[in-house]
């Protein structure tokens, strides 16, 4: 068993999420940086759909009262060597700390986190509170049990720098046009191109606030559609919201672009005064960074 | 025309129309069916949501213009009927704390709003934004009234509320922007219930008033 000794600023297990539950109003959730909890899961020889521990800001201190294996990945932590597969002895603590850059850490365990699943996945889901082991993020005294979903020999190499994504901004994210295009003015998408765009404070799961001092789109609510993560509505007001994983289902803003699957987990990292620049891309291209990114995994480096 | 747009690269956009319309909600969920009926390779889920549906795809199988292509084929040719299901009651107790600030609005009393309200059959149209929340038309012109200028933080599940020509019910507590005038007992949203919401898009509802 692991036991939550310090839960730190909002930690949740999660996994690859739940799609298509999307028509009762249920986000798709898992990770939010899918690739850094991809990698964690691999470098400790998870299956893939093994559950982990999502970490934001500052990570939880964590007592094992076995021995086992763990890979911290994603935003950076001091505390313990990340992209690779340590062992943690029986009756040692693990304190993540701060996280820096970055925003989101991901601890697997070999063997992954056995909570129950809910609606096809051991995901925490914020918005309807099941999930995750306890319907809620964990809190200190929390225990946990590891599970079997071994699918290999951890790795003993750490992961290659070659074959990360950049945690810190300014970061350039590809963004496919639509669905919504005839909302804006015919120049709307380049304009946002061509502005830097800044992360507010106000960022979750469900979504980040970005402020565009420079550029105020022009558009109205619109009948209420179907959205996906990644979506990036307009306000009547000329703000911007990116929709993230655990995404409204269906909303009254248009949408004047969606993020490429493949940079969804940078815009997990970023934390608030960081800048994006949207680059608008073809399916076809973003299809191509999908299969760079999902590259890295499929072969062992 | 259909309107078939990205939305991202793994999904398209089917936009049928732009008005809340049971005619439209017809041809949604009859090209809902179809799709269901015979599905297009690479398709992997689909949500529908008043004029419009949504068609998640796998990438690795098809690509938009060859799904854009197998959709369209329906265009035309779907049938559109709303099913012909029970109208189920939602007993509500009109006590929300936006009801005397929409009967001021409405130049009504508030049991004037409530009649308004309660004495019709609702079509849903949508579930979505949370879980389980259930959207239905039309509002009577008569207690229409804008969304709320800053939304409230935490809203109950099972709270009625009222946008525009929309009504709604939350289905679980949630941040949210509509007139509240009510809240029923009813559960909508259950994640140990098959399915999890207690309603779909077809559905139809009536509000009945409990003290």
């Amino acid at each position: 068993m692991i036991e939550v000794i310090d839960r730190g600023r909002w930690t949740t297990i999660q996994d690859r999420g739940r799609s298509g539950l999307e028509r009762f109003g249920i986000p798709p959730g898992g990770a939010a940086d899918w690739f850094a909890a991809s990698v964690a899961n691999e470098l400790v020889g998870n299956e893939p759909d093994a559950a982990l521990i999502e970490c934001t800001a500052t990570g939880p201190t964590l007592r094992f009262d076995v021995d086992a294996v763990a890979a911290v990945t994603g935003g950076r932590v001091a505390s313990i060597g990340d992209w690779q597969a340590v062992r943690v002895a029986r009756g040692s603590s693990l304190a993540i700390g701060t996280i820096a850059p970055g925003l989101r850490t991901y601890i697997a365990v070999r063997g992954g986190i056995d909570v129950p699943v809910v609606l096809g996945s051991r995901s925490f889901c914020q918005l309807g509170s099941f999930g995750g082991g306890f319907g809620r993020p964990l809190a200190a005294g929390d225990r946990l049990r590891i599970g079997q979903g071994i699918g290999h020999e951890p790795l003993i190499e750490p992961w290659p720098l070659s074959h990360r994504l950049p945690v810190q901004g300014p970061w350039e994210v590809h963004v496919i046009g639509g669905p919504q295009t005839d909302a804006f003015a015919g120049d709307a998408l380049e304009r946002l191109a061509a502005t830097a765009c800044r992360v507010t404070p106000a960022i979750d799961r469900m979504g980040l606030r970005l402020e565009t001092p420079t550029l105020r789109l022009r558009t109205q609510e619109i009948l209420t559609v179907p959205v996906t993560a990644g979506a990036i509505q307009v306000t009547p007001s000329g703000g911007l919201i990116v929709l993230h994983v655990d995404h409204q289902t269906s909303g009254g803003y248009p949408v004047i672009a969606t993020v490429g699957s493949a940079d969804l987990p940078l815009l997990a990292q970023a934390r608030p005064g960081d800048t994006v620049r949207f680059r608008i891309v073809d399916s076809i291209e973003a299809a191509r960074a999908w299969r760079r990114v999902s590259g890295w995994l499929a072969h062992d480096p | 025309m259909w309107q078939v747009a990205p939305a991202g690269d793994r999904a398209l956009l089917v936009t049928l129309g732009r008005t809340i319309d049971p005619g439209l909600l017809a041809q949604v969920l009859g090209l809902d069916q179809a799709l269901k009926d015979n599905p297009p390779a690479g398709l992997r889920s689909t949500v529908p949501a008043y004029a419009s549906l949504l068609c998640h795809y796998d990438a690795d199988v098809t690509d938009p213009a060859r799904l854009e292509e197998t959709i369209r084929q329906f265009e035309g040719t779907v049938k559109g009927a709303i099913p012909s299901g029970p109208v189920v009651d939602v007993p509500t107790r009109y006590d929300g704390p936006d009801l005397p600030e929409v009967a001021l609005k409405t130049n009504l009393t508030p049991a004037g709003v409530i009649e308004q309200h309660a004495g019709r059959e609702y079509l849903v149209y949508c579930v979505g934004f949370a879980p389980g929340f259930t959207y239905c038309g039309a509002l009577p012109e008569e207690i229409a009234v804008p969304r709320m200028a800053s939304p409230r933080l935490r809203v109950p599940a099972g709270s009625v509320g009222i946008a525009g020509r929309q009504t709604g019910i939350y289905g679980v507590e949630s941040p949210g922007g509509w007139n509240l005038i009510g809240r029923t007992a009813l559960r909508l949203f259950d994640p140990a219930a098959d399915p999890p919401a207690r309603f779909k898009p077809g559905d139809r509802l009536r509000f009945v008033p409990i003290p």
